[in-house]
């Protein structure tokens, strides 16, 4: 069975492409961190932030369609949070934008920018992940520090999704192949438990057979890449031109924006 | 020389008691093609497992001379390469290439080398140009050659296989034969499949309830129809040589 998987632009190539991976997550996390402490009550800046991500997905060649289905995808957990705010905070306020002003509440103000900040580190994070080898990642994470159990969990889990996922479909199409009748919410509910726990026990079943043939090929817990990362002045140039940008951001357009 | 593998009165039982290996004692000479032929749960996928120490019980194995210890865990490696029974618990990177190197890049080659490397067993298992595409949309004959090119990649001197010829067609099988005819590495292949042993192997090794049954030539013992139906299993539909 086929998935669309989440790196499928990550194997073309373009100057993005090319950048080491560690940069690329280093930018990211700065850039993430500088998005989400924007203040909740200023939507503005969010937009001028989203133009950095942007320009990468362009030059980099990812579908902007693609893009966008993946945040619409993950979307739901963030409009749940984000849609409750307008619910407890009513307090008036005054939003001025340019030539615009308007009368909303708080809460309407807090979910903008919560929707906002979303869409903006969502952008950036498909820009990392659509530019990345996942397996280059995964190097990079290593070498960055992160600890090699969390790092090896990450390779697992993008690798056995796409087979979970197949026999998810297999034990379901099994299920609708034999039930003939609505057994009611209960027996449902009971059949769903137990699809789950035989999910589980596959799943162990799974990672046992796996974790022979890692070791059946000389694993010992580092994980490997062909690629050799290194970083070269294009990636100094990358990093020191995304610190200027929201360097810029921080200090000259929001002041501005005020 | 030592032999490629061998077992000096090995038993194996599982965590629940349940006895799976009795009293095994098999030699493999280098460079031989040997099936284990048995029914299902007969201990077949288990003794495979024994060769490559994954299992440890009791008695020894050795394997090209050196003793399955913890110790020499590592050189077993290199030396028994391990294909098993289901190709998708085999491949476990996001690209067929990123997979086959896998092996080669634990075993110390860098860059180039192991580049090198992944390219010339893609083109011996004849998936030349594949190697960008991710394993889990390889079919199932594309994927059992992945498997076996992840092995070969790490050049071992013995190669086991665990049901090899599981859910391919008949023009897979064919393929997968004609791929382990070219292989000068010692083989010994695990399958209930009667036909494709008899097309493989020159040795047969009957296995059941643990124990081995009879060990010969791959024609006397499979073609022994007494033997064979008595044991769960059939006699190959046509002589192979």
């Amino acid at each position: 069975m086929h998935h669309a998987y989440i790196d499928k632009f990550a194997y073309q190539d373009s100057p993005v492409h090319q950048l080491d991976a560690r940069v690329k997550f280093i930018v990211l996390v700065v850039f993430t961190a500088v998005v989400i402490s924007q203040p909740l009550t200023r939507p503005a800046i969010l937009p001028c932030y989203a133009v950095g991500p942007f320009v990468l997905l362009v030059v980099a060649r990812i579908p902007l369609r693609f893009v966008f289905k993946e945040i619409l995808l993950v979307s739901p957990f963030v409009l749940v949070l984000a849609l409750s705010c307008p619910l407890y905070d009513r307090t008036g306020v005054t939003v001025s934008f340019g030539p615009f002003v308007w009368d909303t509440s708080a809460g309407w103000l807090r979910c903008a920018v919560i929707l906002g900040k979303f869409v903006v580190t969502m952008l950036a994070l498909i820009a990392l992940v659509s530019t990345t080898r996942f397996n280059d990642l995964l190097v990079g994470l290593q070498k960055l520090g992160v600890p090699k159990l969390l790092v090896i969990q990450l390779g697992f889990l993008y690798r056995y999704i796409f087979i979970l996922i197949d026999r998810v479909q297999h034990m379901l199409r099994a299920r609708a192949a034999r039930k003939l009748r609505n057994l009611g919410f209960r027996t449902e509910l009971k059949t769903a438990a137990a699809m789950v726990g035989s999910l589980l026990v596959r799943s162990i079943d799974n990672a046992e057979n796996i974790s022979l043939a890692m070791q059946g090929r000389g694993f010992d817990g580092t994980w490997r890449t062909i690629t050799r990362l290194r970083v070269r002045p294009a990636d100094l140039i990358f990093a020191a031109g995304a610190g200027c940008f929201l360097v810029a951001l921080q200090f000259i357009v929001r002041p501005a924006l005020q | 020389m030592a032999n490629a593998i061998e077992l000096v009165d090995f038993s194996y039982s599982y965590p629940d008691g349940t006895r799976a290996l009795s009293g095994i004692t098999l030699s493999v000479e280098h460079g031989r093609r040997v099936a284990l032929i048995g029914p299902n749960g007969a201990g077949k996928s288990t003794l495979l497992l024994a060769m490559a120490g994954f299992v440890k019980g009791q008695g020894k194995v050795f394997v090209d001379g050196l003793e399955v210890t913890r110790k020499n865990i590592k050189k077993i490696r290199r030396l028994l390469g391990c294909c098993l029974e289901n190709a998708d618990d085999q491949l476990f990177m996001p690209t067929l290439f990123d997979d086959i190197a896998f092996g080669p890049l634990n075993m110390g080659l860098e860059g180039e080398q192991a580049e090198t490397k992944v390219r010339e067993t893609l083109e011996v298992v004849g998936l030349t140009g594949m190697g960008d595409k991710a394993p889990h949309h390889l079919s199932a004959g594309q994927k059992r050659a992945a498997a076996i090119a992840a092995v070969l990649a790490m050049s071992p001197k013995i190669i086991t296989f665990d049901e090899p010829d599981g859910s391919l067609d008949p023009s897979n099988r064919k393929n997968l034969l004609r791929l382990l005819a070219g292989l000068s590495q010692t083989l010994v292949i695990a399958t209930c499949n009667i036909d494709f042993a008899a097309a493989v192997a020159e040795r047969a090794v009957l296995i059941d309830s643990g124990r081995i049954i009879a060990d010969g030539d791959a024609e006397e013992v499979m073609h022994d129809a007494e033997l064979m139906t008595g044991h769960g299993l059939e006699v190959p539909q046509r002589r192979s040589k």
